[in-house]
């Protein structure tokens, strides 16, 4: 535990060494996370109405989705990057250390650019999402629950590298996730709708939290839980059994 | 140009078109990219059409799907890191010495790059007939489809000169992310690609449509959606000449700054 | 016995389909070191040697085969080994890049479990030792590779571990850097009993570090002697290289133990394997009856004995 409060610690004091790129990056990024709220705001303008979704919560599903992944990609930022490093013998300086090598790998790094993104869906929230007690506490949860869902999904799609010795199902993973997730599920039909409850479990990570602010539904709540814990047990596991097979980047098994 | 640069730049094309093909690994990754965007966005603006009607500011169910399946194609077919790299290369002095060959270093890279996306388009533009025929059926217009053809392949070209116009700040700047990210909206938003530009309340879509990003993504897919209108290609063309033009002039000035500043 | 091998292998296999292959990057090896040895661990690129020490740091996990490092399986209890043994590998860095090595050494406290005066004293001590103390509180990216090397040796010395394994560590360091790092190799060695354990395609490292040297090719020891037995090969072989007149046809003696290594219009190189005939019995017969412009004798550089002992099946 000390071990793992230490890297997180070195990784932020990392991250915060140039203050400026820091401040610049995330800045742009937040920028970038706006536009995408103008796209909405024209959208709805003329559209109105999206099977039951309307402005307000779709900004709701936008918060929980950048802030989440702001949490995902920024403050446990090598998670997408598992697959690369797994096939470039990356692991190497964790595994020489005398702790959990999944949990320093994931402490270990911080990218400023996406806590522009958290910092964007914290204040988009803050701004226009309501926020009441109730609804704020509700909001920390769920995010919580979302971010441990796409951590745990990047660690188990990069995973994949022990096994299949290229690193870019993790990259892929993360795409579609976010792609997905940016939408809400029910404007999808049939198949694709399945997709994102599991295979791609986007639904998980913006649309049932969102709903579980708005309207507090405990069955939905508690699948939100079970999932989001499902996949990070899942990770856990699969990790540790692709140890066993890691090659430390060895040269023999380059493609 | 001479006739030797010119045939430098054949080549680099080729080059970068047979590599892409090459590669079934990565074109697979950006054809299922490809597939979820289309699919999901389309279905946003397939659930408003419905909800409004039919028809949202004078495009069907159908058109709209044909929409985003071409507006999208013209992007994702790009090199996403395309400014990223461009940008290191001349902060870490790649592009200077790439500057003492006898060649037009920008004419090349860009050929380069279009090389690449057309390599991909051929993969993208299929799935992207596919998909589009699989959800809504046929297109509102195939000779319009036909006509969106040379139309893509024009906002490419435009697209990947203004992108590395715009990479150009990094001899200036020494960090391209924050111009590709501000790129990368303008497209998005105000060249079409997300939102056709009809949506846009009236000042907007005005902007819109006097700037050169609607030629890289909303001209294609207006056409594609079944407006065979040809004087979209010809404003295609007159921004490629413009953007060309403007590409030439600040590498020029930045090939003059490395000189007096160093590499 | 400090490190155990008993016929440890290691297979990869490519990842493709069609073009599946295996390679066996370690084939049946075994050796045993005592506490407090030093050991040379060498041979050419793709022998092995990364993949040994990769196993017996429990990185990698063999295909079969035993090995046990202080009495532990590396790759059953990987954390517990950690504690108490120091890994060095070239290229990798065990410190923060933006940070200073002191933040460094005070996260690694943490994850070695030393309380906050422990980690004081030791990098107190490791500072006057590796003549650091005034770079610790540079942001390492600042430092020369000479002075990042002293700063990384501190790190890796910090929870005073009992073997130590690096590999290839000297790579791309500058010759003076070079000397002082295996100079502190030694010392710790002797002052502390601490067994080092060394990978390298250096011979130098193995002529000013190590005691004994294992020498792999093709993932199998080809040999396993006291370094000074391998010289005491070396003064078994004599180097003879002529300077011949461009006019005059050579004939080169038709000696037992002797075999040209080199031979042009103006050059002679032949080795002699002194145990069979002497140096002097070549001299004269290459002095008689041919004209040669210069002579000389010299030993062999040791990178040549290891070669020749590269090339040599398994023993």
């Amino acid at each position: 535990m000390r071990a793992l409060l230490a890297t997180a610690r070195g990784a932020a004091l990392e991250a915060a060494a140039d203050r400026r790129a820091l401040a610049s990056q995330a800045l742009a990024m937040a920028v970038n996370d706006g536009v995408w709220i103008v796209f909405w705001v024209l959208f709805f303008d003329r559209a109105g109405d999206l099977r039951g979704w309307d402005l307000d919560g779709i900004i709701l599903l936008q918060a929980v989705l950048t802030t989440s992944g702001g949490i995902a990609l920024g403050l446990v930022a090598n998670a997408r990057r598992i697959g690369t490093l797994i096939v470039d013998g990356g692991l190497d300086p964790v595994l020489a250390l005398p702790a959990s090598p999944l949990g320093l790998l994931l402490l270990r790094r911080i990218e400023p650019v996406n806590l522009g993104d958290f910092a964007f869906g914290v204040t988009l929230f803050a701004v226009a999402g309501h926020p009441t007690p109730s609804r704020t506490l509700l909001f920390g949860a769920v995010v919580a629950a979302s971010a441990t869902l796409l951590t745990g999904f990047l660690v188990l799609t990069g995973s994949l590298a022990f096994f299949a010795g290229r690193g870019e199902s993790g990259e892929l993973g993360f795409h579609a996730m976010v792609l997905l997730g940016s939408y809400p599920v029910d404007v999808f039909a049939g198949t694709a709708k399945v997709l994102a409850y599991t295979v791609v479990p986007a639904a998980f990570v913006s649309t049932v939290p969102a709903r579980v602010i708005m309207d507090f539904d405990s069955g939905q709540a508690l699948l939100l839980l079970t999932a989001a814990s499902t996949v990070a047990l899942a990770a856990a596991a699969v990790f540790r059994a692709g140890l066993r097979r890691y090659t430390s980047g060895a040269v023999w098994t380059r493609a | 140009m001479t006739a030797a640069e010119r045939r430098a730049v054949r080549v680099a094309f080729a080059i970068a078109a047979r590599r892409t093909l090459a590669d079934p690994g990565g074109l697979v990754v950006s054809g299922v990219f490809y597939l979820i965007v289309v699919s999901a966005l389309s279905a946003v603006w397939r659930v408003a059409a419905d909800a409004n009607g039919g028809a949202l500011v004078g495009y069907s169910a159908a058109a709209l799907t044909w929409y985003i399946a071409t507006s999208e194609s013209v992007t994702i077919s790009l090199n996403i890191r395309m400014i990223g790299d461009l940008g290191e290369d001349i902060g870490s002095g790649v592009v200077a010495v790439e500057l003492l060959r006898p060649a037009s270093v920008l004419w090349i890279r860009v050929a380069s790059e279009l090389g690449r996306a057309a390599a991909r388009l051929v993969v993208i533009g299929p799935a992207g007939v596919g998909v589009a025929a699989l959800t809504v059926g046929r297109p509102p217009s195939w000779p319009a489809v036909a006509l969106a053809v040379p139309a893509m392949a024009l906002a490419l070209t435009a697209n990947v000169i203004a992108q590395h116009a715009f990479a150009a700040s990094a001899f200036w700047l020494r960090n391209a992310t924050t111009a590709w990210f501000l790129y990368q909206k303008l497209v998005f938003v105000l060249g079409g690609m997300l939102i056709p530009l009809e949506v846009f309340p009236g000042w907007l879509e005005a902007v819109a449509r006097a700037l050169p990003f609607q030629a890289m993504a909303y001209a294609p897919a207006r056409i594609a959606a079944g407006h065979a209108e040809p004087l979209l290609l010809v404003g295609q063309m007159a921004w490629i000449a413009g953007l060309a033009l403007a590409a030439r002039a600040v590498f020029r000035m930045g090939e003059r700054r490395l000189q007096v500043v160093g590499g | 016995m400090a490190i155990e091998v008993r016929a440890l292998t290691k297979t990869f296999t490519t990842g493709r389909r069609r073009t599946r292959r295996t390679v066996e990057a370690v084939r049946g090896i075994s050796f045993s070191v005592e506490p407090g040895e030093r050991l040379a661990y060498i041979g050419p690129n793709g022998a092995g040697k990364s993949t040994s020490i990769k196993i017996l740091t429990g990185i990698l996990h063999p295909t079969s085969g035993d090995a046990t490092v202080l009495g532990i399986v590396p790759w059953e209890q990987r954390k517990r080994l950690a504690a108490r043994i120091g890994t060095l590998f070239g290229q990798r860095s065990l410190l923060w890049a933006e940070l200073s090595s002191r933040q460094s050494y005070r996260m690694l406290a943490a994850i070695y479990g030393l309380s906050r005066d422990e980690e004081r004293a030791r990098v107190g001590e490791l500072g006057e030792l590796l003549d650091a103390a005034d770079l610790m509180d540079q942001p390492v990216r600042t430092l020369s590779l000479g002075q990042r090397m002293r700063c990384e040796l501190a790190a890796f010395l910090l929870h005073r571990p009992e073997v130590l394994f690096l590999d290839e560590p000297t790579i791309g360091l500058d010759l003076l850097a070079k000397q002082r790092f295996r100079e502190l190799l030694v010392r710790i060695n002797e002052e502390q009993g601490t067994t080092v354990f060394l990978t390298s395609h250096d011979v130098a490292d193995i002529e000013h570090v190590a005691e004994r040297a294992i020498v792999i090719n093709h993932g199998t020891v080809i040999h396993d002697a006291p370094v000074a037995a391998m010289r005491r090969t070396l003064l078994a072989t004599k180097l003879i290289e002529v300077g011949l007149d461009d006019h005059a046809p050579i004939e080169v003696p038709a000696l037992p133990g002797v075999t040209v290594v080199e031979r042009t219009d103006l050059a002679l190189r032949l080795v002699v394997d002194t145990t069979t005939t002497s140096v002097r019995t070549v001299l004269d017969a290459l002095l008689t009856g041919t004209t040669t412009t210069d002579i000389s004798v010299v030993d062999p550089p040791l990178e040549q004995v290891i070669a020749e002992i590269y090339e040599r099946p398994a023993s």
